[in-house]
């Protein structure tokens, strides 16, 4: 089971988490055109490595947490709060 | 021979560290006659006791089988007692009264029928049903049907009691997974070094290989008990297995009953098997070594057992396994064995030294003369193969040169496999070291996990122990050092001149690796894969070596470029009902779901709720709210508290149309997307503050929502001022609706002005109703009638409802449920999400452009709304109507052009009692979705009838004047 | 191209096992008397040796005791091919057979980094069916069934086809209407596929507990008469042993580390065992079909998810129809042996580890015992899981890039192995032919950039 350091919570499994996706910076949607959009809305880079993505704490403190994971062994090395401190 | 005499004829006289308990004496039941056992005998021992030898037939051959290994993992000894299959007969303690048979024979054990498979077992190689049967086809039925009858499980009752599972958590620092001496030694340092330590073992009582051996293991065994006992820190479980290990030290551990009692004294019902979880900072594995079956040509006939299979029968349970030996030894467990069985009467014929060179060619059936003085003295049939193994028992062995000796017992210690499961979980691969002849630990473990004992090493036993000691020590967090183990020599013996049986659960031979090598299958893993080698009962454990072996020997590579297949969880088995634990699901119920039942409401599962799908006539529902005034139960709808300066600017984002510059008071209609421009959830949403506003979801869309918020929130815009909090549950919801709603409501409203100048459509208030304050009221009109959803602090919900009901009476109040709430909203052509939507619907095809407000600045889905996404090639929502009012159509059906080309469907669909017809949404294709087409419905029968696409989605009140009163 | 004939026909040339031939440099140099004699004795005893399954050649061999011939060879990695799959699961190997088989292209290299059918192919549950939600997905795995349906015949190896009925279990309404759906679309396009009721449930799977009492009362399900089961396994070795008689090389450990291109076309591939030349490369990569795209620039709309299955202890066989149940997620066959085999949708989390979570195991017991309470004392023997492509509207992705010469046949999700001969055919079609076949044109890469999107999101099978 991945332990998931969460910044608020500690240490803690990650079936308490929803996992929602790789971290992807959003484009302007003003500004980017549609196959920008379409990029970031479907391609993905897949890593077999350190990818960072977020997690959503669900059963804990319902925070989304920016995480730092390794995919081929589920190695986790870094949760910090998504979109900085509140 | 006579019955009485019979009974227990190889029990030996009371041995130093027997386990059996000869005050107590009981009998059961094996093939419907009854035997005697002690407690302390497993199923196995009792029986061979009393001279049985053969306990199930193999499953490809259908051959007797007998004891090989005396442990959990025997394969000959898989029986069902009573209603439960699979029992491991050589591990399973005998309890007074149990009913064993044997498993997949028929009609029993004695004449099986599916032994007729050994007729054409010489043609049938492994592998074979890849090469035939392939034609014809229309037989292929026909013969799954007779593989599957000669197929060899066990029986499931018809009729189970139920039976108690259960799943803990568990929070040792240690786990050390294994009770012989280098476990015990681990756990006990662990725990003097402050630790908190959890003890397993799969036996029913600590000390490993020392349980079964001589006066000094004896001493030792006493000796490491009293110190695991007098440790606090150490919790024991025994006839449990740490059977899996996963990332993190998250372990699993199958804890199992001690004999004839439930897991805990004293507990509620007795607990079958339990699920152990435990996040242990570390693991020490310690599971000694497991004997490795030798290869050769009868090997699998009974009589033909391992070494410490032997130790076992005559120390542990006083069992006298033959009367005439042949050993085969390579090592000091052969040679105690040897001793052993001296000591127990048997006649040792030869002891063949493989360290000397010496070896064995094959098995022998019984011979002509043995037999027949056994079926005569035993009348023949079930007997014979009971206590000789039938034709199938041992009767002698041969020798390299020729000579032929003898025996009815012949006993291997050839050598030994490392169960490195567990540490293979780790992330570790073992080697083959070819001085051991056998495969290591490779030493790259994950951080917390350690070996120890002879997994890890050989050696004398204290240097064991104290190695063990210092593996404890670091375990618990110290520092220190850890003497390697040293390394013995051992002969390098696997196969025999001849072949033989490699996977015993399987009836997977030497001879079909071979072939299956020489097919192409080359790699170990293509071998197993097609002989099925080691993927049986036994996982693995007794054969892998062997498999490897053999495959090395046939490609010409050696074992450790061969490689062994990889270990995968579950080490040892474990239930479905331990797995799944006791089941908790949870349901959520409105406060006022007793008071609908008990009026005879069919309750309905949406999700996670259970809710009244109607009264007994919903169509009379339907027209209660349309004529005078219908209460509904509407608590599973999703509220959302909002508040904050900033509150407009999160619904401007997640909305498709505009919300800032509201009043006080004020409700509005949203539709939310999601990035591709799809509907995510629709509701209202008023604001009810200056700073405070209330957002409705769908039922389905709470949690979802709830989330979505959060995530532009936390991670777009953190320096926003929003508190977002569910009330879902915090409310009771009613809906009051129908032309006499005004009526009911200003019975009992206290606060609000109700006149429709004061409170008109599309508005909310806050108040108290029945008495109870902060009530809030909206007029929404989904119905389509004039209404007011009443939101009521929970604990109010019921009083408030039966209050309304009583007021009401006199007004022709009725409660209306889930089905007439579908109806009143399909004749307003109202969509819903998840029936008139579904995953690519966006919301120009639900007919929605009025909301999308495309001008404004950036909305979630506006990217995919605005150029290609707009209109388009989407489907349209539509009002449609059979041109046949009596014919309802079933939800969904599909709307076709030509012979099968699908232009849409009919997504809601009912008969309306206000306007006594049938009426439909759909999704249409854009040609079609002018009003007056008609489209063709294909029915489930194939029939295909004409429905128009209305002028508008609503069929009663297009313009909405009734909820606007 | 000449059209072979379904039994599939020895290549010229062929005289014997291993070795063969340096390409373009016609025979080696001149060998010795004896070699020769010997290599001629070791053809004529091969030529001798019969190469059909079949009955008889069991018992001839059964009898003679003469070893069988090789399923498929080893070979030295050629310099030069007309194709190179990456990939020998049940797709690359499919798309190899039916390039040399129906379109005489038989230069073709499959290569596996690992042993052949080890990729995800060799860890589904080998569950078939074909009622879908979309036309494009319907018309695709019917014709895939029915060519299952008649494999074994096709490649003379017994694939265990066992079309024992597949049920899609609905526990609430929006569940039936889901179901009522897809049967509604299956029988437009001639897919056995009907709502059945409770009480057909029950006497379909006499397991389930169909009573009121069930938290999740079973309300009807999809019946699929002609869905079952495959061997997996054997459906690759199968396609193995047919392309290499056709003369495919099929290289096990050999792994692509990079693809080498020109311009915007592809070249060549260098492996861990030399480098080839090339001009189309195929990737049928479940779970790795990320990697390979970065390997000529081109990023995917693919995220790599395990799917689990866990397999139990034998016991009598009770259950001849797969059920799956979208709301309980899970979904549960018996093979002949009498073991139950458990699966459920992938990870809920992208990931490459293939070890396998107690967290799965613990889940599908329950949701198993939830539909067939009886079955409690079984134990759970062996779990482990495979690497599938999830793409965002769970169709899959198929034909030409924008890299020429750089084909995909990947992004199948949990229903690769339920394609694998209709898009060997249609990938082999398009490589041979260079023309994209109607059947597969709606699942191009470009959709997603042109918000094309075929959704089987719907489909309520176990959840994605």
């Amino acid at each position: 089971m991945i332990l998931i350091p969460c910044p608020h919570c500690g240490p803690r499994n990650a079936s308490e988490f929803a996992w929602k996706g790789e971290h992807r910076p959003r484009p302007d949607p003003a500004r980017a055109s549609p196959a920008e959009w379409r990029s970031y809305l479907y391609h993905r880079a897949n890593p077999c490595g350190w990818t960072t993505e977020v997690w959503f704490h669900r059963a804990g403190c319902r925070r989304y947490v920016t995480v730092e994971r390794h995919t081929l062994t589920n190695e986790v090395r870094r949760a910090v709060p998504a979109g900085g401190e509140r | 021979m006579t019955a009485t005499a019979r009974r227990e004829a190889r029990r030996l006289p009371r041995q130093p560290g027997e386990v059996i308990d000869r005050d107590r004496r009981f009998e059961i039941t094996w093939c419907g006659r009854p035997f005697p056992a002690y407690p302390g005998d497993t199923i196995v021992s009792a029986l061979a006791a009393s001279g049985v030898r053969a306990f199930s037939r193999s499953s490809r051959y259908h051959r007797p089988r007998g004891i090989l290994t005396a442990s959990f993992h025997d394969p000959g000894c898989t029986v069902q007692v009573g209603g439960e299959p699979n029992v491991r007969g050589a591990h399973r303690r005998a309890e007074p009264g149990m009913v064993v048979s044997p498993q997949g024979v028929w009609p029993s054990l004695g004449v099986d029928l599916k032994a007729v498979s050994q007729l054409v077992g010489p043609l049938m190689g492994a592998g074979s049903q890849y090469k035939t049967f392939m034609k014809p086809v229309a037989l292929l039925p026909a013969y799954q049907q007779v593989r599957k009858r000669l197929a060899n499980g066990g029986r499931l009752p018809a009729d189970p009691r139920p039976a108690c599972y259960d799943k803990r958590y568990a929070h040792p620092d240690v786990v050390v997974a294994g009770g012989g001496p280098a476990g015990m030694a681990a756990a006990v340092a662990a725990a003097r070094a402050g630790a908190g330590v959890m003890l397993v073992e799969e036996e029913y009582e600590l000390g490993g290989h020392l349980r079964w051996g001589g006066p000094d293991e004896l001493a030792a065994l006493a000796q490491l008990r009293v110190e695991v006992e007098s440790e606090a820190g150490i919790e024991v479980l025994t006839n449990s297995v740490v059977t899996g290990r996963y990332e993190g030290n998250w372990l699993a551990i199958v804890q199992r009953p001690a004999p004839g009692g439930p897991i805990e004294a004293g507990g509620p019902q007795a607990v079958v098997e339990r699920l152990v979880k435990a996040r242990a900072r570390s693991l020490v594995v310690a599971p000694g070594l497991i004997e490795r079956p030798y290869v050769f040509e009868g090997n699998h006939r009974p009589g033909v057992m391992l070494s410490t299979a032997v130790r076992r029968l005559i120390n542990l349970w006083a069992v006298k396994p033959g009367e005439e030996a042949v050993v085969l030894t390579a090592n000091s467990s052969g040679d105690a064995a040897v001793a052993d069985l001296q000591r127990a009467g048997v006649e040792v014929v030869r002891v063949v030294d493989a360290r000397r060179g010496g070896g064995i060619v094959r098995a022998l059936g019984p011979a002509r003369s043995r037999r027949q003085r056994a079926r005569e003295a035993l009348g023949g049939g079930l007997e014979a193969v009971l206590l000789l193994g039938g034709a199938g028992g041992v009767g002698g062995v041969e020798l390299p040169g020729g000579e032929r000796l003898e025996c009815d017992l012949l006993v291997t210690a050839v050598g030994w496999t490392a169960p490195t499961s567990l540490l293979d979980m780790a992330g570790d691969r073992p080697f083959y070291d070819e001085r051991a002849a056998r495969f290591l630990p490779g030493g790259r473990l994950a951080e917390g996990v350690l070996a120890a004992g002879g997994i890890a090493g050989d050696g004398p036993l204290d240097q064991m122990v104290e190695q063990a000691r210092a593996i404890g020590r670091l375990a618990a967090g110290q520092r220190g050092e850890v003497p390697a183990s040293p390394r013995e020599g051992h002969p390098a013996l696997f196969r025999s001149s001849t072949h033989g049986m490699v996977d015993y659960s399987g009836d997977v031979s030497s001879r079909d690796l071979v072939a299956a090598v020489r097919e192409g299958y080359d790699s170990i893993e293509l071998a197993k894969r097609y002989t099925t080698a080691t993927m049986g009962p036994s996982q693995g454990k007794l054969e892998v070596a062997n498999a490897v072996a053999v495959v090395a020997e046939a490609t010409g590579r050696t074992m450790d470029e061969t490689g062994t297949t990889v270990w995968r969880p579950p080490y040892a088995p474990i239930s479905l009902g331990a797995l799944a634990g006791p089941r908790h699901e949870p349901v959520r119920r409105s406060p006022m779901q007793a008071w609908h039942e008990a009026h005879g409401a069919e309750p309905v599962v949406e999700g996670q709720w259970v809710r009244p799908g109607h009264y007994g006539d919903p169509e009379a529902e339907v027209l209660g709210v349309r004529h005078a005034v219908g209460l509904m139960d509407v608590t599973p709808r999703g509220k959302l508290d909002l508040k904050g300066p900033d509150v407009p600017k999160l619904l401007d984002l997640v909305y498709a149309n505009r919300w800032a510059g509201r009043a006080e008071g004020a409700v509005g209609y949203g539709v939310m997307c999601t990035e591709e421009g799809v509907v995510l959830d629709h509701g209202v949403t008023g604001r009810v503050g200056p700073a405070h506003y209330l957002m409705s979801t769908t039922p389905a869309g709470e949690a979802t929502v709830w989330e979505w918020l959060e995530s532009w929130l936390q991670t777009a815009h953190p320096e926003w001022k929003v508190h977002v909090t569910p009330l879902t549950a915090a409310f009771a919801s009613i809906d009051v609706a129908g032309p006499r709603s005004r009526q009911l409501m200003e019975r009992v409203v206290e606060g609000v002005d109700l006149s429709p100048e004061a409170f008109p459509h599309m508005e909310v208030r806050r108040g108290s109703v029945c008495g109870v304050p902060g009530c809030y009221m909206w007029r929404l009109g989904s119905t389509g009638e004039l209404g007011y959803e009443v939101n009521v602090p929970a604990s109010y919900g019921l009083f408030v409802w039966e209050t309304l009901m009583d007021r009401g009476a006199d007004l022709g109040v009725g409660a209306f449920g889930v089905e007439a709430q579908g109806v009143l909203l399909l004749e307003k052509g109202h969509l819903m999400v998840g029936q008139d939507t579904d995953g690519s619907t966006h919301p120009f095809a639900a007919s929605l452009d009025w909301l999308v407000e495309l001008d404004k600045h950036d909305f979630a889905g506006r990217p995919e709304l605005v150029g290609p996404g707009r209109g388009g090639g989407h489907q349209r929502l539509v009002g449609l109507q059979p041109l046949d009012p009596a014919l309802v159509p079933p939800e969904p059906c599909l709307i076709v052009e030509g012979e099968a080309t699908i232009s849409g469907r009919v997504t809601s669909s009912r008969r309306s009692p206000t306007l006594g017809r049938s009426i439909c949404l759909g999704l249409v294709a854009p040609h079609l979705a002018t009003p007056g087409t008609v489209v063709t419905v294909v029915l489930p029968d194939r029939t295909r009838v004409g429905a128009r696409v209305m002028e508008h989605r609503a069929h009663f009140d297009p313009e909405g004047v009734r909820l606007r009163a | 191209m000449a059209l072979a004939s379904s039994a599939w026909t020895e290549p010229t040339g062929f005289t014997g096992t291993g070795g063969r031939e340096k390409d373009g440099v016609g025979s080696t140099k001149a060998e010795s008397r004896g070699a020769r004699l010997g290599r001629v004795a070791r053809a004529v005893g091969e030529a001798t040796r019969p190469r059909r399954y079949s009955a008889g050649a069991l018992v001839a061999h059964g009898v003679t005791g003469r070893p069988w011939r090789p399923a498929w060879r080893h070979h030295e990695l050629g310099s030069t091919y007309d194709a190179v799959i990456v990939g020998a699961g049940v797709h690359g190997l499919a798309t190899a057979y039916h390039l040399a088989r129906d379109h005489g292209v038989r230069k073709v290299a499959v290569l596996d980094k690992g042993y052949l059918g080890g990729g995800s192919s060799g860890r589904t549950s080998g569950i078939v069916w074909s009622n879908y939600l979309t036309p494009e997905g319907v018309r695709f795995y019917d014709r895939s069934l029915r060519l299952y349906g008649e494999l074994s015949g096709e490649l003379n190896f017994n694939v265990m086809f066992s079309p024992r009925g597949h049920l899609t279990l609905a526990h609430s309404d929006a569940s039936l209407r889901a179901m009522r759906w897809r049967a509604e679309v299956s029988k437009l396009h001639g897919v056995d596929s009907e709502v059945v009721g409770p009480e057909e449930v029950r006497r379909l799977v006499p397991l389930a507990d169909v009573s009121s009492r069930a938290r999740y009362p079973i309300m009807g399900a999809l019946y699929h008469p002609s869905g079952g089961t495959v061997r997996h396994d054997a459906v690759n070795w199968g396609y193995a042993r047919a392309a290499d008689a056709l003369g495919v090389e099929i290289h096990q450990g050999t792994e692509v580390l990079a693809i080498s291109t020109a311009g915007d076309r592809v070249t060549g591939v260098t492996t861990n065992r030399g480098e080839v030349s090339t001009p189309v490369v195929v990737s049928c990569t479940a779970g790795w079909a990320s990697l390979v795209s970065d390997m000529v620039g081109l990023s995917m709309p693919i995220i790599t998810r395990p799917l689990q299955a866990a397999v139990t202890e034998p016991v009598q066989v009770l259950l001849d129809a797969v059920v799956v149940s979208g709301t309980l997620d899970v979904q549960v066959s018996q093979t002949d042996r009498g073991e139950l085999v458990l699966g459920a949708s992938p990870d809920p989390f992208a990931s490459y580890s293939m070890r396998g979570s107690l967290e799965f195991t613990e889940e599908v017991a329950g949701r198993v015992l939830q539909l067939m309470p009886s079955v409690a004392p079984m134990r759970l023997l062996r779990q482990w899981s495979g690497l599938c492509d999830i793409t965002p509207d769970l169709s899959p992705i198929m034909g030409p890039t924008p890299v020429e010469g750089f084909l995909v046949d990947v992004g199948w999700g949990t229903n690769g192995f339920m394609a694998g001969p209709a898009a060997g055919q249609a990938m082999a079609e398009l490589v041979a032919t260079s023309r994209t076949p109607e059947l597969m044109a709606a699942f191009d890469l470009a959709r997603f950039a042109e918000g094309r999107l075929v959704e089987e999101r719907d489909a309520a099978g176990v959840g994605h």
